[in-house]
């Protein structure tokens, strides 16, 4: 007579569900990025009138600031798992400000090709393209910012403890795909397709 | 050894104490993150949802039975091969395979529930009112026609037909809305599905001792996160085309409807192997425990899995030979496609050396898997003729094409959901379904398939092109024609009986005890219908039949397995 | 003969499982999105009800889950689960080591039958240039019969046109000889295991009068301008030659193992518990000591 759990075995480790889940979900989400990746590049030089991608400014200073966000995070990461919850909050918030300043410069520099160039996602279809590849990934930030800030609201009610590293850690991978996925739109957009 | 009886108190009354009234048992369902519950509400959806597409597709058969036949409006014949293609491949094909799934996952791999069971309830519940959204259409939906213009454009809804100016009003926009709000409900049960697979296995359930249903199912996942997205970006720039004025797919500002039909068929063809893989992981479950011998191949099977799930992601092409591709593209697609024909055949061989020299009981299950393996080896030779691009030029978009699809999504993927839910009814309910009348289900719906779509080869040999609301009575189609129809109407009484079947067995069936067929994954080793906890204690498996080890305590597998 | 085994040990009874708590927040969610992209389709009020309740959806789900995830405790009831098979016999396939018959325990190696094509092809051209010496006093009547395709300008050419020297025809004639005597060959030295008994008589003869047969037969459609001028009887006598040649070199080749003398699932590196035997010296992986 034996029964089915023998458990003689202590050393069944199993990944963990929350990494998994999100690198599930950034594979799909590669597939639509791909996508519309893969339509821009596809309609370059396909104009019949209007701008071009040549009226494009290359924004440095905002991508400079997204992926040092993508360090901060990652030095967050390592605070909270340590126990530094103060510092863990400072640079949580180092990481929203960042991210703050790149969603304003992709506002601000929208507002000058709608109102100086006259681009809009209708003109033609360098507008529909690039509007709907960068408000992709404008969008991945805007969710992103949500997801950081609501954080940043209960580390500063005092919610947010050493053992809570693991769900900010696989919170922080999507921050590190949006961060990933602008180098992709970037170059194409900025440097290939210009 | 005497064949002694499974002691478990009715197994009904005891997992559901209290019934309560009906508002209390709906609540208990509508609020449920269980995996079995939502399994079952899963399946239960697609079921109905199958006998809707069904009745579209016998109004199909009835309108083209005769010629110069008017039983129904053109304008309504578009809608229904509409409706029918897109419900059955989204509000039946991938809701079964997650119920399926849902409910057989977790108690394979030993686990308490699913990875994130919220997610879970959640993503149903999102493809379930995408579903009703579709379906709202009929009603609401304003188009061409006026209202209750449910969409018309094709279940692949080409372009330029679809922008604003061919299709006004909002009949395209509700298929597009609807699915994609169904393909983030299932995304996330794709998500959900890998994190259970990987994260949640019992002790001593490595990769390689999974279950092959749970191997399948984990690789059609994967599949599913890069092949569902696609068709989501692609209605997402279809929807801002007819909204924004952007101008994707609009060919008079300089966009490309070509496009449109890449990312469609980026998802689509991928889609078919997505709704194929968990039929083959049914047949992986069903095949050896009524042939009474282990999986034939089982690294085989798993490998010839993964290749075609890598391998559909660069076959998309072979739908479009017609529309003009360079030598090279197409000569590119027609040897990639074939190369899936080498998968399958592995994996057919391996279902035919398993049941060589087996003990077969023919039990209903069986026998619909044995129909799905004589069938799918027909789809499969003329899906091979069809990849040859000169044959594809010939006949592409004839009833031939409808016939070879057909033959793979009835012939294969519905035969083996036959055979899902009489082999996990027991479990799931309690109680068998009626072998009688499964005899009756299988060889009137078995009748039926081949007096239809074999026939079906034939009319697109004569030139019969798909989607055509009729046709005249000089084209040697009519007796062909009416043979089809005939056909329809004989697989609509095998599913009428099968529905019977289900709701006569409910109440009246024999009662299952744990393990009715004598198989050997973890379900079976829990109560039918199983606690809502599945196994009070965790079970340790050490091999890939956790149940014939304890079964033949002097012979089990894990002396001869790696 | 079998063990029973009870799934549910007794003590179990009665004590409470953990399980995530019902909850109507997902279906909330879910109905707020369908609503808000139904906003879309239908009128602006609508929309906004789904933005409502996706707020509402949100918050609530973040409150199931946070700070921690709400379970409820499951009773465990007394279900046992007896583990059984009434078909408890287990029906090894028995494979006698002298119950095969159909492949090959040793075959020649692929090289073996390269060497016999070519020296069978060496050896029929002897024959075919006696009989280009014979017939029509020149030895480039069988090349160019062979290899006339290459020489494009001919049009219904005559019998001294054939028998003069062409370089093309020369050409394609030894390519087309080559290919084929070594294709040939590499054929004999995988089929001559096969007929066990006088291998030379068979592979040598009868093979290359039924392959003689069928080109016969079937020449005059494949191509007829040959097929009016082939001289069958010659062309018999090269061919034996051939045959006779190359299954003389092939069957005095070094032969190898085929594996065939190996377990089938071992030749497979397959998993086929009815076919190998057990291995009594592993133990099971963690055995407890508990049986």
């Amino acid at each position: 007579m034996s029964t089915v759990p023998l458990f003689t075995d202590e050393s069944w480790q199993m990944p963990s569900k929350g990494k998994v889940a999100m690198l599930s979900l950034i594979i799909g989400e590669c597939g639509i990025f791909g996508i519309f990746l893969a339509a821009y590049i596809f309609y370059l030089g396909h104009n019949l009138s209007g701008p071009t991608p040549s009226i494009l400014d290359v924004p440095v200073f905002n991508t400079v600031c997204l992926l040092s966000s993508s360090l901060t995070i990652w030095l967050a990461e390592r605070a909270i798992e340590r126990g530094e919850i103060r510092k863990f909050g400072a640079l949580w918030g180092l990481t929203i400000l960042l991210g703050l300043e790149f969603i304003t410069g992709t506002a601000l520099e929208w507002y000058a090709l709608i109102y100086r160039d006259g681009l809009t996602i209708s003109t033609n279809l360098f507008g529909t393209t690039f509007y709907s590849l960068v408000g992709l990934h404008a969008t991945h930030v805007v969710v992103g910012l949500v997801g950081l800030t609501t954080i940043m609201i209960f580390t500063l009610l005092g919610k947010v403890r050493q053992e809570h590293a693991h769900r900010v850690q696989v919170f922080a991978l999507y921050w590190h795909f949006v961060d990933a996925v602008w180098v992709v739109v970037f170059t194409v957009v900025y440097l290939v397709g210009r | 050894m005497a064949d002694q009886p499974v002691p478990i108190a009715g197994p009904l009354e005891v997992a559901y104490p209290t019934r309560g009234t009906f508002l209390e048992w709906l609540h208990s369902w509508v609020t449920t993150v269980d995996h079995k519950k939502i399994g079952i509400m899963y399946i239960v959806y697609s079921l109905f949802f199958m006998m809707v597409a069904g009745a579209e597709a016998m109004l199909i058969r009835i309108q083209l039975a005769i010629p110069n036949n008017h039983a129904i409006s053109p304008e309504m014949y578009n809608e229904l091969f509409t409706m029918h293609g897109t419900t059955m491949v989204f509000l039946v094909g991938m809701p079964i395979l997650f119920g399926l799934a849902n409910y057989i996952v977790p108690l394979q791999i030993g686990a308490r529930d699913m990875a994130f069971p919220r997610l879970n309830a959640f993503s149903f519940w999102l493809t379930a009112f995408g579903g009703f959204l579709l379906y709202y259409s009929f009603i609401g939906g304003f188009g061409l026609y006026g209202m209750g213009n449910a969409p018309d454009a094709g279940w692949f809804a080409y372009a330029p037909l679809t922008l604003r100016s061919f299709s006004p009003g909002h009949s395209i926009d509700y298929w597009a809305a609807a699915l994609i709000l169904s393909g983030f409900g299932t995304l996330g049960t794709a998500i959900n599905i890998i994190a259970t697979t990987l994260s949640m296995r019992c002790r001593g359930m490595t990769l390689m001792r999974m279950p092959l249903f749970t191997w399948l199912l984990l690789v059609v996942s994967g599949l599913t996160l890069v092949t569902i997205t696609p068709l989501t970006a692609a209605q997402v720039m279809l929807l801002l085309d007819r909204y924004a004025g952007a101008h994707f797919f609009d060919a008079q500002a300089g966009g490309s409807p070509l496009l449109w039909i890449h990312f469609f068929w980026v998802f689509g063809h991928p889609e078919v192997y997505v709704l194929v893989l968990p039929a083959f992981a049914v047949a992986n479950e069903v095949i050896p425990v009524f042939s009474r011998k282990a999986i034939f191949g089982y690294p085989a099977m798993v490998a010839a899995s993964v290749g075609i799930g890598f391998t559909s992601l660069a076959v998309w092409a072979h739908h479009m030979f017609t529309v003009g591709m360079s030598a090279a593209g197409n000569s590119f697609f027609v040897l990639s496609t074939m190369v899936v024909g080498i998968f399958t055949g592995i994996k057919m061989f391996n279902w035919l050396a398993t049941m060589w020299g087996g003990s077969i009981r023919f039990a209903t299950p069986m026998l619909f898997c044995i129909g799905f393996l004589f069938q799918f080896l027909i789809a499969g030779l003329t899906g091979i003729m069809l990849a040859a691009a000169p044959w594809d030029w010939q006949l592409h978009n004839s009833y031939f094409l409808i016939a070879h699809f057909h033959y793979v999504l009835v012939g294969a993927i519905v035969m083996c959901i036959f055979a899902a839910v009489y082999y996990w009814y027991p479990k799931a309910m309690g109680r068998r379904l009626s072998e009688t009348l499964g005899k009756w289900h299988f060889w009137v719906f078995v009748i039926g398939f081949h007096m239809t779509f074999d026939t079906m080869h034939f009319v697109g040999f004569l030139g019969m092109p798909r989607s055509i609301y009729t046709y005249e009575a000089d084209r040697g189609w009519n007796t062909l024609n009416m043979v089809i129809s005939i056909g329809a109407f004989i697989q609509t009484i095998g599913v009428l009986i099968f529905a019977w079947n289900l709701v006569y067995s409910y109440f009246y069936g024999e009662e299952a005890g744990s393990d009715p067929w004598d198989a050997w994954t973890l379900e079976w080793a829990t109560p039918s219908p199983p606690p809502v906890y599945n196994f009070a204690t965790e079970p340790e498996v050490r091999s890939r039949r956790p149940l014939w080890d304890i079964k033949h305590p002097q012979d089990p597998d894990w002396k001869y397995e790696p | 003969m079998s063990e029973q085994i009870h799934l549910e040990p007794k003590g179990m009874v009665g004590q409470h499982i953990a399980m995530p708590e019902p909850t109507a927040w997902p279906i909330v969610l879910a109905f707020g999105c369908t609503m808000a992209v139904a906003g879309l389709l239908t009128s602006w009020g609508i929309g906004i009800l789904g933005g409502v309740l996706i707020v509402a959806g949100c918050v609530g789900w973040f409150c199931d889950v946070l700070p921690h995830e709400k379970h409820e405790e499951v009773e465990i009831l007394d279900q046992p689960i007896i583990i059984t098979s009434h078909r408890a016999l287990v029906e090894r396939i028995q494979v006698h080591p002298r119950h095969r018959a159909h492949l090959p325990v040793e075959t020649y190696p692929v090289v073996s039958g390269i060497k016999g094509g070519i020296a069978g092809g060496i050896a029929m051209i002897i024959p075919a240039l006696i009989y280009g010496w014979i017939a029509h006093h020149s030895i480039w009547y069988p090349v160019n019969l062979l290899g006339g395709a290459g020489v494009i300008h001919w049009r219904n050419p005559s019998v001294a046109d054939i028998a003069a020297f062409h370089w093309q025809g020369l050409l394609v004639a030894l390519a087309i000889h080559v290919i084929t005597c070594l294709l040939v060959g590499m054929l004999y030295g995988a089929m001559l295991p096969m007929v066990p008994r006088h291998p030379i008589v068979l592979g040598g003869i009868l093979a290359p009068l039924l392959w003689t047969g069928i080109l016969h037969s079937s020449m005059g459609i494949i191509n007829p301008a040959l097929d009016e001028r082939i001289a069958w009887g010659w062309f018999v006598i090269s061919q034996v030659t051939f045959g006779i040649t190359a299954g003389i070199v092939v069957s005095r080749q070094e032969r190898v193992p085929t594996g065939q003398s190996l377990p089938f699932a071992a030749r497979l590196g397959i998993e086929a518990p009815g076919l190998m035997h057990s291995r009594p010296d592993v133990g099971p992986p963690r055995d407890g000591g508990k049986h």
